[in-house]
């Protein structure tokens, strides 16, 4: 902290990443509806954003990592900011995934007419739930354990133990990843497969989606613990990152039970 | 929010009477636990077995599973609702999880 200031918060330097960030993604929304559509330069837009948006991520964690880790803005005070963010943050991500939970449950509960009446529609060979999603189930809590293991790691000053916990959760959650990528190419039906493939595409690839989030979110925090940025007093980005990634790995249970079992009666 | 800006104050302010500057006393950790470096190893210890525990079963079922091959489907009827296409994919004419056809 700088040594004239007098009060524990962190008043932040003007930054043009808001704005870079805002305008990446404007530029990934039009130009990702222009390729859908098959316009001219839709492609071209659509790139264009999507590395504005991972270039913004990029300088403005990078900013965040430098103000925290290097140049000690981030007191006591001033970490209580996103560790109460995060947490209405992952709320709202568990509304989402239940809205997608509830659109498979809504469809299911009285199937119409046009789909023959009944669940699964006629015509669709569901997948076993006893085989690739039951041996998912095991995959992230074991990898939840992981990340528990890492945290005590960290809380009890044992950088090295931790670094090897990041690697076990990590791996763990990309044999997950592959497991379900496996099962998309397996699968005998597809997202455009009556509204059994689209409901049932559309949550399991949301949660998909979000397991490689919360991978990346934990590769990083693994390559901090190696490099000594996570200490015993000061590790609010590692602690964010376990929260999600128990909310990643608790949600999975919802789309095993309800989707794939009940659903595949 | 406003108790723990209270909170941080009083903590300030009682630091402050007590001789030292802001950063004088280093503030004792009040996080999700306030256990010591101790019983965090022994948690750690419990934690690593759990998730060995995890990766052993995981491995057996993984290789349960894919040693005993995976079922074959036939094609369905072609009822209006699969295979649904109202135009192009920008990419070409197959999905991206679906056996190709062209």
């Amino acid at each position: 902290m700088i040594e004239s200031q007098r009060h524990s918060y962190h008043l932040v330097d003007p930054s043009p990443w808001p704005i870079s960030g805002s305008l990446g993604a404007l530029a990934t929304t039009v130009g990702g509806v222009m390729y859908m559509h098959s316009f001219q330069g839709g492609k071209r837009l659509l790139s264009l954003g999507l590395i504005f948006l991972i270039y913004t991520m990029f300088v403005w964690w990078r900013d965040v990592l430098r103000e925290s880790t290097l140049e000690g803005h981030h007191t006591k005070v001033v970490q209580l900011g996103p560790r109460y963010g995060s947490i209405p943050f992952i709320v709202s991500e568990v509304m989402f995934l239940f809205a997608l939970f509830r659109a498979s449950s809504h469809s299911s509960l009285a199937p119409t007419v046009e789909i023959g009446g009944i669940w699964p529609p006629k015509g669709i060979w569901v997948l076993d739930p006893w085989e690739i999603p039951f041996l998912n189930t095991p995959i992230l809590p074991s990898s939840g354990a992981a990340v528990t293991w890492a945290h005590h790691a960290i809380l009890a000053g044992k950088e090295k133990r931790a670094v090897y916990a990041l690697v076990a959760t990590v791996s763990l959650a990309l044999v997950s990843t592959g497991f379900q990528g496996m099962e998309y190419y397996q699968a005998p039906f597809t997202i455009s497969d009556s509204i059994y493939g689209s409901t049932f595409s559309l949550a399991t690839g949301f949660h998909g989606f979000h397991v490689i989030i919360g991978t990346l979110f934990l590769i990083i925090c693994g390559i901090r613990q190696y490099l000594g940025h996570l200490t015993k007093e000061h590790h609010v980005g590692f602690e964010a990152a376990a929260w999600y990634w128990h909310f990643v790995d608790v949600v999975w249970l919802f789309p095993f039970v309800s989707i794939y079992w009940w659903g595949g009666i | 929010m406003a108790s723990a800006i209270v909170r941080s104050g009083l903590r300030t302010a009682l630091r402050g009477s007590g001789g030292g500057g802001l950063r004088a006393v280093a503030p004792k950790r009040s996080f999700s636990s306030s256990s010591s470096a101790h019983e965090e190893a022994r948690e750690a210890a419990k934690w690593e077995k759990i998730t060995y525990l995890g990766i052993a079963t995981c491995t057996g079922l993984a290789v349960y599973h894919l040693s005993s091959g995976h079922p074959h489907f036939e094609d369905p009827p072609a009822y209006p609702y699969l295979h649904i296409r109202n135009k192009e994919f920008p990419w070409g004419p197959d999905g991206l999880f679906e056996v190709k056809h062209h």
